[in-house]
């Protein structure tokens, strides 16, 4: 349609302005003039819409990787999941998809559209003007074959130029995250003479580069205007010679950079192009590596998947230039090195004749990838107990938790209050603060109240004077992940928000992961008496931690030891002594 | 609060931002011309072109036409050198004066850094002033040379269609008004407000979807899953719908253009066809003023994404505006006229009633303390955290001004230049910087003259000679920003590094901090005990106990009421 009206706008205009030249009155000329007018408007609206529809479906592409990304990451749970690769996994879901703008919106329509369009446009210029039909051929694949040529050429520099220039353009974002610490050595002054000639240095490599990448701009711009000579001058040799008349000259001429123009853009958007590529590749490997037991999101999108894969496939196909998907995935996400280790469990419940206990486990294993960290536990808690596990670094201690919590797979049967709960019902009825504090943005009380749907203001002022947190005014807003709080005060707040659900949803069973790490003395004995006080309110609370004075205030200790290697601290783990459960109160 | 500016001083301020990242004239000027020669090439062509098919139809002598066949060439090859060459000064000139632009930000940085920054206690605040700084590279290559060149092109062919025929060069100058009128009218009411809504909610949707992939397990823990995957959903719709409105307002901005070359060519015809009957017009010259206004509103198209990339640029310029102050804080130290010296060798460090607060904080970090500092000395310094330890810290090594008596070998540090006191007094960091770079770098820089053996030998101290042997060495690199350290190996690099400058006060701020809890001691005692010197003076803040064994004097912070 686009193109259609292209080509009606260039005859008629060309009609109108013949007609002109040669003496026929304008009132004459109606018909073409308004046929100008009409394909004029028509030629803008399809345009206007072709731009808006490419753009549109972009974000709509985005919008569903996106989703399927997050639901193969729901699905693949925490083992798909490891604290270093969450953060690529969202940089790859933000600017990573974004630079999918480029290839989807831009370059992938610009591709279709030259597709359909070049060929009408040339047909029509063969069917008007041989010649120039004839001429426009020949020279039209002229640019892919010098793109291609300079590609190739510049390829092999830019790569070499690439890591070079991307530690240059991050010296000066160096110097200044690092100014502090130059302050502190007195070294800022001299930086000022480093950013000139760092900035210089990148200045010359960074022109290296374009002069060559500009070759390709170039070699296109060339080929599209000299053809438009060529074109201009044959047709007007042949103007002489009285072989063609004026109308159909003009018309060529005005049609001829229409032949070259879709191709032209299509290399213009070519660099954007092959960023958008590799992040979609990158999506793409990720969805691969998701774990076959996403069947669900798999089969809701599957559509869209083959979708992306078939157009990925069709740009690698087209052989422009150079096409790099990376191959990343998820291979080293799930290479975790976590040590192997048995969990030596050796805690004898308190006989308590005639109470439930509120926890038992029987033959708990949890394997981390094909190791096994958590290796047939089986024991029972009382409520009002508070056991404290300890052991080394990588010991497994926080996976028995998540196995607990049914958050980590395992193997072996949980009983919550005297019957066996499955995995997935039983965060329902535990409290837990792990061992970050993993907050959320947000307003405090929402922050502490997190899974409630109406936080309780007064619990919410509850559970923070549980905690300690007077140092937080009430009214503060968390930025993203829980950003604005020193790691005390984020510590304390992860407990006032496990404690809220403790009391909210009435958990008999409350975990608690390290939490007094980041605590001083003071605080660590007011979060001691807290944890007693909600055993005493009829809980089991488990403490994984590593400070004696926690151990010392426990009932019961549970060491989990291991072959946990100590690798960059130096110095063996404290081993602790303290395995024969202490008699309660 | 002083983090918000008057309008006039905000303006003010942008302005000087801005002009910092002009490259001189002189400089720019080549890239201008070519940029004019490039695109008055590009309508010279279609023009010549015109002007020759209309005439050959005439069926003149092929002598006649000799001049306009070479123009035509001429024209087409210096379109595409012009815009090859246009596009190398250009960016040649934009880099060049990058690098100005970075110097005159660092020199603005300078006095204030690093605590007088606004708001840089948020984390990212550094990267996302470089990228501001950055991003204002576009304003000569994205805004300036478009506009210029498309402005001079335009009033050009005006001038020249008007000197054939009044009317046309009327009818061209209307029509490039009009349309560019409309273009920037629908691109500020539409498009301005799309654009500045969408990098906030790219911002949140990038926060939300981190925040759910970080917390994952917490939020299905706390079963907050589902509601926060549907707050992602919804801001990615929200951010959908704005991209929807700036791409449909770009496309019709885009269709406005090829409207206006289209009016505009039949206006043209239409008003210079009186001329053609009464002879005053020959038809080649109808035939090239007809076609003229298609070239050339292709040139001024370039003027909406100037446009844009002008919004950006202010964006910018505000933003280092705003977190950069030209003027320094009240609590930041400002070095004297007359700075005095030091001796050199083991010093005291005394503070009477030290009050001190971050600027644009009405409340004090700490009041009225008191320490006593000898050579020999190991002070631990407690206090929940707010208690102000980092406060003291920043005091101590003058990034932040105090209000009571601090004295360094018995001298007011009032009267000493702040770099001074910092080579006397040196601060290991909580998050220590390590540049991306060699471990013989990373150290380097605090002393340049120390020999390898010398670091080898302070890298033993510090624990860490078996590890830099088994990375290869002084050279083996340490990832940017030391990704490819433990927090444990930063602190002890950064202990070395202290180390190495010989200063005889040692400050160590929450060493511990980044470090897995049940080593935290073992790093403690380690650290103290390199430091330790009969000539030295050693503060550390921490929040973990500190065993008696290792400290011979202790002081509790405790945040003022």
């Amino acid at each position: 349609m686009h193109t259609l009206s292209i080509i009606a706008f260039c005859w008629f205009a060309a009609q109108s302005i013949a007609g002109v030249v040669d003496g026929v009155a304008v009132a004459q000329l109606g018909m073409p003039i308004i046929a100008t007018a009409v394909s004029i408007v028509v030629r803008a609206l399809t345009q206007a819409l072709l731009d808006a529809l490419a753009v549109q479906g972009a974000a709509r592409v985005k919008s569903q990787l996106r989703a399927r990304v997050i639901a193969a990451v729901d699905a693949g749970g925490s083992a798909l999941l490891g604290s270093t690769s969450s953060a690529r996994v969202a940089t790859l879901l933000g600017q990573g998809l974004d630079a999918m703008d480029g290839y989807i919106g831009r370059y992938l329509p610009q591709l279709i559209l030259t597709a359909v369009a070049t060929p009408i446009v040339v047909g029509v210029l063969l069917f008007a003007d041989l010649a120039t039909g004839i001429t426009v051929i020949l020279t039209l694949p002229l640019i892919p074959v010098f793109m291609v040529l300079i590609g190739l050429s510049t390829r092999a520099v830019q790569r070499q130029q690439w890591q070079l220039l991307g530690s240059l353009a991050q010296g000066f974002l160096e110097v200044v995250q690092g100014l502090s610490t130059l302050m502190v050595f007195g070294r800022q002054h001299r930086q000022i003479d480093r950013i000139a000639a760092v900035t210089e240095e990148y200045r010359r490599r960074t022109m290296r580069v374009l002069r060559l990448s500009f070759l390709s701009g170039f070699a296109l711009e060339l080929a599209a205007s000299l053809s438009v000579a060529l074109v201009a001058v044959s047709i007007g040799i042949r103007l002489i010679d009285g072989e063609i008349a004026l109308a159909l000259g003009l018309f060529v001429l005005v049609l001829v950079p229409e032949a070259y123009l879709p191709l032209r853009q299509v290399g213009a958007q070519f660099h954007a192009a092959s960023e958008g590529i590799a992040a979609g590749q990158d999506a793409l490997d990720l969805l691969d590596t998701a774990p076959a037991s996403a069947p669900a999101a798999e089969a809701d999108s599957g559509a869209t998947r083959a979708e992306s894969v078939a157009l990925i496939a069709g740009a690698s196909s087209q052989s422009i230039g150079p096409v790099s998907g990376q191959p990343t995935g998820l291979a080293a996400i799930q290479d975790r090195s976590r040590p192997v280790v048995h969990a030596s469990a050796s805690t004898a419940p308190r006989p308590t004749v005639g109470v439930i206990p509120a926890l038992a486990v029987h033959d708990l294993t949890v394997r981390r990838g094909d190791r096994i960290v958590v290796d047939g536990l089986s024991g029972a808690w009382m409520p009002g107990t508070v056991l404290a596990v300890t052991g080394p670094s990588g010991a497994g201690k926080s996976s028995l938790l998540g196995a607990l919590l049914g958050l980590v797979e395992h193997d072996g049967v949980v009983e919550l209050s005297g019957s066996p709960v499955p995995p997935a019902a039983r965060a329902a009825r535990i409290a837990w603060a792990g061992q970050r504090p993993e907050l959320t943005g947000g307003p405090l009380d929402e922050v502490v109240a997190l899974g409630s749907v109406a936080p309780d203001p007064e619990r919410v002022t509850t559970s923070l004077r549980w905690a300690g947190v007077d140092d937080v005014p009430r009214g503060t807003v968390l930025g993203a992940a829980g950003d604005g709080l020193s790691g005390g005060q984020a510590q304390r707040v992860a407990l006032a928000r496990a404690h809220y659900r403790a009391i909210s949803r009435d958990c008999r069973i409350v975990l608690v992961d390290e939490p007094t790490s980041a605590l001083d003395a003071a605080s660590e004995q007011r979060v001691i008496a807290g944890l007693r006080e909600l055993a005493d309110g009829g809980r089991l609370i488990i403490v994984v931690t590593h400070r004696r004075a926690v151990m010392a205030s426990a009932d019961a200790v549970l060491v989990v030891s291991g072959t946990a290697s100590s690798l960059a601290e130096g110095g063996p783990v404290a081993a602790v002594a303290l395995t024969t459960p202490k008699v309660a109160r | 609060m002083s983090g918000t500016l008057t309008p006039a001083a905000a303006r003010e301020a942008r302005r000087a931002v801005l002009r910092a990242s002009l490259p001189p004239l002189r400089a720019f000027a080549p890239a201008l011309a070519l940029g004019v020669l490039a695109s008055g090439s590009a309508v010279a062509l279609l023009a010549t072109s015109a002007w020759l098919i209309a005439r050959s139809a005439e069926q003149p002598p092929i002598l006649f036409l000799g001049f306009a066949i070479v123009g035509v060439r001429a024209f087409a090859l210096g379109r595409a050198v012009f815009r090859y060459l246009e596009r190398l000064v250009a960016h040649d000139a934009a880099f060049r004066a990058l690098s100005t632009l970075r110097v005159s930000v660092f020199r603005r940085l300078l006095p204030v850094a690093p605590d007088g920054l606004r708001g840089v206690r948020r984390g990212d605040l550094l990267t996302a002033l470089v990228r501001d700084v950055d991003a204002l590279q576009d304003l000569p290559l994205r805004v300036l040379q478009p506009l210029v060149t498309a402005f001079i092109v335009a009033m050009l062919s005006v001038v020249g269609v008007w000197w054939v025929s009044p009317a046309a060069g009327l009818a061209l100058l209307v029509g490039l008004l009009a349309t560019c009128a409309v273009a920037v009218a629908v691109l500020q009411g539409v498009s301005r407000d799309a654009d500045l809504r969408i990098a906030p909610l790219r911002a949140l949707l990038a926060d939300a979807v981190l925040e759910y992939l970080t917390r994952w397990e917490t939020l299905r823990a706390f079963g907050a899953d589902e509601q926060r995957r549907a707050h992602v959903v919804e801001l990615d719709a929200q951010l959908r719908r704005a991209q929807s409105r700036q791409s449909a307002a770009a496309g019709s901005v885009a269709a406005l253009f090829t409207l206006g070359a289209g009016a505009t060519l039949l206006v043209t015809l239409l008003a210079t066809e009186p001329a053609l009957v009464a002879v005053a017009l020959t038809g080649p010259q109808l035939v090239m003023l007809v076609l003229v206004p298609l070239a050339v509103l292709e040139v001024v198209a370039a003027v909406p994404s100037a446009l844009s990339a002008w919004w950006r640029v202010r964006a910018s310029a505000d933003r280092i505006a705003q977190v950069v102050p030209d003027t320094v804080p009240a609590a930041v130290p400002v070095p004297p006229a007359d700075p005095a010296a030091l001796p050199t060798g083991a010093l005291t460090l005394s503070l009477r009633g030290v009050a001190a607060r971050w600027p644009g904080e009405a409340r004090h970090a700490i009041t009225g303390v008191d320490l006593e500092l000898g050579p020999g000395d190991r002070l631990v310094v407690e206090g929940s955290s707010g208690a102000g330890k980092t406060t003291l810290a920043h005091v101590l090594v003058r990034f932040l001004e105090h209000e009571g008596e601090y004295l360094l070998g018995g001298v007011d540090v009032h009267t000493l230049h702040p770099d001074e006191v910092r080579r006397n007094v040196v601060l290991c960091e909580q998050s220590p910087h390590l540049f991306d770079d060699s471990i013989r770098q990373n150290l380097l820089f605090a002393h340049d003259t120390a020999t390898d053996d010398d670091l080898l030998s302070v890298l033993d101290r510090v624990g860490l000679g078996e590890w830099c042997r088994a990375r290869g060495g002084l050279d083996a690199p340490v990832g940017e920003r030391g990704r490819l350290v433990s927090g444990g190996e930063a602190q002890r690099i950064a202990l070395a590094r202290a180390l190495l400058t010989d200063a005889p006060v040692l400050v160590l701020d929450e060493p511990t901090a980044n470090v897995d809890p049940d080593r935290a001691e073992s790093l403690l005692e380690q650290l103290l005990g390199a430091a330790t010197s009969p000539d030295r003076a050693v503060l550390v803040i921490s929040h973990t106990p500190v065993p008696d064994r290792l400290v011979t004097a202790r002081l509790h912070l405790r945040a003022p009421e």
